[in-house]
């Protein structure tokens, strides 16, 4: 069965602690002959001081009362020592696991990241992985512990008095099924409130984010409406899973209580016939007490082994998919040059879906500037990303500087290429190690020259640590053009032969896209350039044109030549290109304005 | 964007904190702005105290809260009334079995009578079902009061947020904003059901097993009691120090969530220059620091829970040795020593429970604070009494010597500004950045008041009319054409709610909408997604004018889309503009040339005033500010 060969994978994690599992269960049996033998301790006192059997015996008291105390000092031994081995494995587990999810994501190329969601992969890193790390670190001692108490309660019970024994004991299968059943099924419940409560938020946060237009449309009411609906539907989730568990709780005391009834019933007249002792009666009534915990953490630890091994599924779902993009054994680094490109008769589906590129046969010498111009979804996008080996083209070849660049390194090819991409991405650290983000070991002087070049020096100067401001998530919220000029820099750092610049200069104002161009024409020196453009602005730092439409290359040329006979370009220049953006809109004004 | 991304990491925060089965130790994520301003722990713990004190007398702000927060449960004060009843008969059932067992021990067993035997048992399981039955309403009756107290809560609060004025959510961060709905609510959340109920439960069984136990036997219970300061103390001191230890270990998994969310995100860029290894390092680091908290809740968890069990057994030892020579010296029976050994754990119980609730308590209080905060803040801009419905407006604007700053003082955004705008024409506003085009703009709509000066629709003065009869006559575009959740058809309706299927298909026509409307599997019942992000950044503009359009404005308001959109799409959305603009006030925040050229007047602002103003020809013939700006841009085409 499938869940079996899981299971075994999952113990598999176990198997560098192998030893210390080992002692952290005989810690934990060890603890759990103490926890039955001072019930059965209590028994023989209560023997010894009972005087309806007639014999009383004074002197046992004492020892008897040492010896709990002694089993009780013993167990804690026992126990800190277990919690102490058995804390470190899980904690030991859960960093191996993060460890290796995380490095195999790292390892796996682009194109599994388009058909994933983020969420979902968070899901798999988070959640799963907290769900494998409680059944491996707690779970699974939990399960021996408790199932060998259970059984060694019930040896001693049975060697007192089998029949009674086996009437006290009925109920516990019922109170281990019970327990799963309710562990099972509070589990999603309590999940889909987590998501209601997600989508509450996300309400809450539209409407907020869109005050302006509510107001503005007076829809205040409408806005109340959406509102309530998605607090009645947390309302809903809630008043659900209480129900479960105000009928489960109860119900994991009540059927133990059953046990302890038959006990009274059964066993206290087996006290007035003599069968047994007044002593063995108080052992099994001890022991239903002491049950009551065991019988729930048992089904509580069955109930994780089977989370465990469903997330374990979803966990190894990732870990078993191979790496497609990666440097063949032993392949040499990228040999030097000076960044000459080919496309041999290239065409790339992704996924089986149709074709993004179809044909491409394409060459650029060392140096050269190439501009990239098309409508959306042409194919500008997938044709750069195919020179750093993003992806892998269904058909045909690329080479840099006259290797197939799946024959050597991935990162020896990656080094030698930089992107400034059209939604600049940036990382929540400090801008000089952004601009670093290519080359840490650049010095303070290497990035402020990139900076300057990037017309950036002057903004960065002006934050309030400089290159040391923080900036993304937990500190400062760089502009759009801003990012952009940060991401240049970036790129320039790397001092790459082959530079790809997407759309790169979109979001900046005309004069400052004016001194980016400066810079951008000194740092394209001697490089060979990829520019995806919208704007004849940036149009005009290229040497040849490359005209892309549906996949294919329909034109290549200079401006000139094109406007001439190339009527896609022709229409993209007259309206896509032109008149776009009159004035300037940035920094500030742009974000006052984008919450209008 | 950054509010977004948080929120994002607090719902993966919560999704991961799970109960550790270990301890069954779970609180909700407090937020880290409250700790800076924290008294030190044993303080806090005496501070808790003079905080109960003065409730009672009534003295403190949170009695006053307190007060309030009852105010909510009060629609429901049968369920309330229920519930204490219940809980009662919980608690009692719950205790009654340890002294039953005694009962039949010494009644039963030991005086030889099976009869009695019996009907002990009987009661013994009337008890245990009479727990289940009981526990069941509590649990159920919690649930449902406080679940619905929330709601109203939620409701209460949306609802004060809704009548604040824009500067309002200027000044505030949206998520900040959110959390009060959320977070803040979920703390209170479990103040209301957990610890009240473990506040009132855990106390009536500890005097009830008090009251029992010196009710059974008083040295024997005196005795038994020693156990209990020892466990007050290593409980409360366990709480205390794991508070800690805890939230250590919710930040480092927070800290991992956000650097994991991050890399995923910027997978292109790690990919693109291939540093892969410096991320798996420092998620090594992270791991690393999140490894060293879990080991620490690990070392606190390996000190107290086997010391309570050893406590529960020298408890026990104790009663035996000093309750045992009581039974052998015939001062007590048999079954009353066995019912202590029972009631023992079931005072550890309460006790370790009430310690835990000195971390809720201070959540909920620190929420409730927070909360109050956002509900005492009036709402800044409601109507005058008296204010006037202008009915159908013919949409004459005048600004009259109008001044405003954000701030209430210098540096002003806009300087007496003096402009007239006869109904129907369109208004370009053009100028630098911080020129004040949308601070114009945002007056016209009325989020803000001007400091000086007056705007007047059709001659009244926009503060003598209703705020919302106005609103609905008045139309906004913002630039990124920001929808709403839902399908295309509720957002283009969002203008008019009685639209009817025919009038929104309409209106999606005349503005251009209809052609990619009509290519989407879904048509006009597809989801357009949070924000509309399904849709690209050119339909979604489309959508806003059709949404525009349906509320029939007579003043419109638009703030022109700069990104890049598709040469087709470019087209479709200039002829909607026009079609959308044609016979109505308009004020453009403007950045393409042909709708500034088609504009019946281009203003030109440079900070904060009005340098020029009349026609494109007019303007680029009188060679002032405008020329040279055109100048700039057609020599940038050029170049």
């Amino acid at each position: 069965m499938a869940w079996v060969t899981t299971f075994w994978r999952l113990l598999g994690f176990l198997r560098p602690y192998r030893r210390t599992v080992i002692y952290s269960l005989v810690f934990a049996w060890g603890a759990m002959v103490m926890t039955v033998a001072i019930p059965w301790l209590v028994g023989q006192t209560v023997d010894a001081i009972d005087p309806q059997d007639g014999v009383t015996d004074r002197d046992a008291v004492l020892p008897l009362v040492l010896a709990i105390t002694g089993a009780g000092i013993l167990r804690l031994g026992l126990t800190v020592v277990r919690r102490l081995i058995a804390g470190r494995v899980s904690v030991a587990v859960e960093f191996d696991l993060r460890e290796r999810i995380y490095q195999h994501l790292q390892a796996l190329e682009l194109g599994f990241f388009d058909t994933q969601q983020t969420g979902q992969l968070m899901s798999r890193a988070t959640v799963d992985l907290q769900g494998i790390r409680f059944f491996l670190g707690y779970g699974l001692i939990f399960l021996t512990q408790n199932a060998l108490t259970l059984t060694l309660a019930a040896v001693v019970m049975f060697a007192i008095q089998p029949l009674l024994a086996a009437l006290a004991l009925l109920p516990v299968p019922f109170v281990v099924a019970s327990a799963m059943r309710f562990n099972r099924l509070s589990r999603p419940a309590l999940q889909e409130v987590q998501q209601r409560i997600a989508e509450l938020t996300a309400e809450a946060e539209e409407s907020i984010s869109g005050i302006r237009i509510v107001k503005a449309f007076a829809r205040e009411e409408h806005m109340l409406e959406r509102f309530r609906l998605a607090v009645s539907r947390v309302f809903d989730q809630n008043v659900f899973s209480t129900r479960l568990r105000a009928f489960y709780s109860p119900l994991l005391g009540f059927l133990p209580s059953l046990g302890l009834a038959v006990v009274l019933l059964v066993g206290g007249n087996q006290v007035i016939n003599g069968r047994i002792t007044l002593g063995d009666f108080t052992v099994f009534y001890t022991y239903m007490l002491m049950l009551i915990g065991p019988m729930r953490m048992l089904g509580m630890a069955l109930g994780m082994a089977q989370r465990a091994v469903a997330s374990g599924n979803r966990m190894f779902e990732i870990l078993d998919r191979e790496p497609r993009v990666a440097s063949p054994e032993g392949a040499p680094e990228l040999p030097p040059g000076a960044g000459s490109i080919r496309f041999r008769d290239v065409s790339l589906r992704y996924d089986g879906g149709a074709p993004s590129l179809e044909e491409i046969d394409l060459e650029v010498p060392a140096g050269r500037t190439v501009a990239l111009v098309g409508p959306t979804g042409s194919g500008k996008t997938s044709l750069v990303a195919l020179i750093a080996r993003l992806y892998d083209p269904s058909e045909g070849q690329v080479m840099v500087d006259g290797a197939d660049i799946r024959s050597v390194r991935v990162d020896s090819l990656r080094h030698q290429i930089a992107f400034v991409a059209d939604e600049s991405f940036l990382f929540s650290t400090t801008v000089a190690e952004n601009i670093a983000y290519a080359k840490p070991e650049a010095t303070p002087e290497e990035i402020e020259l990139a900076a300057r070049r990037a017309q950036a020096h002057d903004f960065i100067s002006a934050l309030p640590d400089g290159y040391e401001t923080l900036i993304g998530e937990r500190g400062l919220t760089l502009s759009g053009g801003q990012r952009q000029r940060v991401a240049i820099a970036r790129a320039l750092v790397a001092d790459p032969r082959i530079l790809i610049l997407d759309d790169a200069t979109s979001s900046v104002d005309a004069t400052t896209e004016a001194e980016i161009k400066r810079g951008l024409r000194a740092a394209m020196a001697g490089r060979t350039t990829f520019v995806v453009a919208h704007r004849l602005s940036t149009i005009s730092l290229a040497d040849e044109i490359v005209v892309l439409d549906q996949g294919r290359i329909v034109d290549t040329g200079s401006h000139s030549e094109l406007l001439e006979r190339c009527p896609l370009y022709s229409e993209i220049a007259e309206h896509g290109l032109a008149d776009k953006v009159f004035l300037q809109h940035d920094l500030e004004e742009r974000e006052e304005v984008a919450r209008l | 964007m950054s509010d977004r991304a948080r929120r994002r990491r607090d719902q993966d925060r919560d999704s991961v904190t799970e109960l550790d089965p270990e301890t069954q130790h779970s609180d909700v994520a407090e937020e880290t702005e409250d700790q800076a301003n924290q008294p030190g722990r044993f303080a806090g713990t005496l501070l808790m105290f003079r905080d109960v004190w003065r409730l009672i007398r009534g003295e403190d702000q949170r009695a006053r809260k307190v007060k309030w927060m009852l105010g909510l449960v009060g629609p429901y004060r049968r369920q309330v009334v229920a519930m204490f009843v219940v809980l009662i008969l919980a608690t009692a059932a719950a205790l009654a079995p340890p002294y039953l067992a005694g009962l039949a021990i010494d009644e039963g067993i030991n005086k030889q009578d099976p009869q009695m035997l019996t009907a002990v048992v009987i009661a013994f399981l009337i008890s245990a079902g009479l727990y289940w039955a009981a526990t069941y309403a509590q649990t159920y009756l919690v649930g449902w009061v406080g679940q619905r107290a929330l709601q109203d809560l939620r409701q209460r609060i949306y609802t004060h947020l809704q009548s604040m004025s824009i500067g309002f959510f200027t000044r505030r961060k949206p998520g900040v904003l959110i959390s009060r709905m959320t977070n803040d609510v979920q703390a209170l959340d479990s103040l209301v059901t957990d610890g009240v109920v473990t506040l009132f439960s855990s106390t009536l069984t500890l005097a009830g097993v008090v009251a029992i136990l010196l009710l059974l036997d008083v040295p024997l219970a005196l005795v038994t009691f020693l156990t209990f300061p020892l466990l007050a103390v290593a409980s409360v001191g366990f709480r205390i120090a794991s508070a800690g230890a805890y939230r250590a270990t919710r930040e480092k998994i927070a800290n991992i969530t956000a650097y994991l969310q991050e890399t995923l995100s910027g997978v292109r860029v790690v990919r693109s220059f291939a540093q892969e290894g410096r991320h798996i390092e420092r998620m090594t680091e992270l791991n690393e620091e999140n490894r060293e908290a879990n080991m620490r809740t690990v070392y606190l968890n390996a000190a107290y829970f086997p010391a309570v069990e050893l406590l529960s057994a020298i408890g026990t030892a104790v009663i035996l040795l000093y309750g045992g020579y009581q039974v052998l010296d015939g001062n007590i029976q048999i079954g009353v020593m066995i019912a202590f050994v029972g009631y023992l754990n079931q005072f550890f119980d309460p006790i370790q429970q009430i310690s835990q609730l000195y971390t809720t308590y201070q959540q909920g209080m620190a929420a409730l604070d927070k909360i109050f905060d956002l509900l005492d803040t009036a709402p800044d801009m409601i109507d005058k009494p008296g204010a006037l419905d202008p009915g159908e407006i013919r949409g004459d604007l005048r600004l009259e010597d109008v001044s405003f700053s954000y701030s209430g003082s210098e540096p002003w955004a806009l300087k007496q500004i003096d402009l007239t705008v006869p109904a129907g024409q369109t208004v370009a506003l053009v100028g630098e950045t911080g020129a004040g085009k949308s601070t114009l703009a945002k007056l016209v709509a009325r989020f803000y008041d001007p400091q000086r000066g007056r705007l007047l629709v059709d001659g009244h003065d926009l503060r003598d009319l209703e705020a919302r009869a106005l609103r609905r006559q008045l139309g906004i575009v913002p630039q990124e054409g920001f929808l709403f959740s839902g399908s295309i058809r509720e957002n283009i309706a969002f203008g008019r709610p009685s639209a009817d299927p025919e009038e929104i298909r309409a209106a999606a026509r005349v503005v251009g909408a209809d052609t990619f409307i009509d290519r989407l599997p879904g048509g006009l019942d597809t989801e357009v997604g949070e924000r509309g992000t399904q849709l690209s950044a050119g339909q979604r503009q489309l959508v806003a004018f059709a949404r525009a359009l349906m509320a029939e404005p007579r003043i419109l308001i638009l703030d022109e889309a700069t990104s890049n959109v598709d040469v087709r799409t470019e087209r479709t959305i200039e002829r909607g503009l026009e079609r959308l603009l044609a016979g109505r006030t308009a004020i453009v925040i403007a950045h393409r040339l042909s709708t500034i050229r088609r504009a019946g007047r281009i203003v030109v602002l440079e900070h904060g005033e009005i340098v020029e103003s009349g026609t494109h020809d007019e303007l680029i013939e009188a060679g002032g500010r405008y020329a040279d700006l055109y100048g700039d841009w057609a020599s940038q085409q050029a170049a």
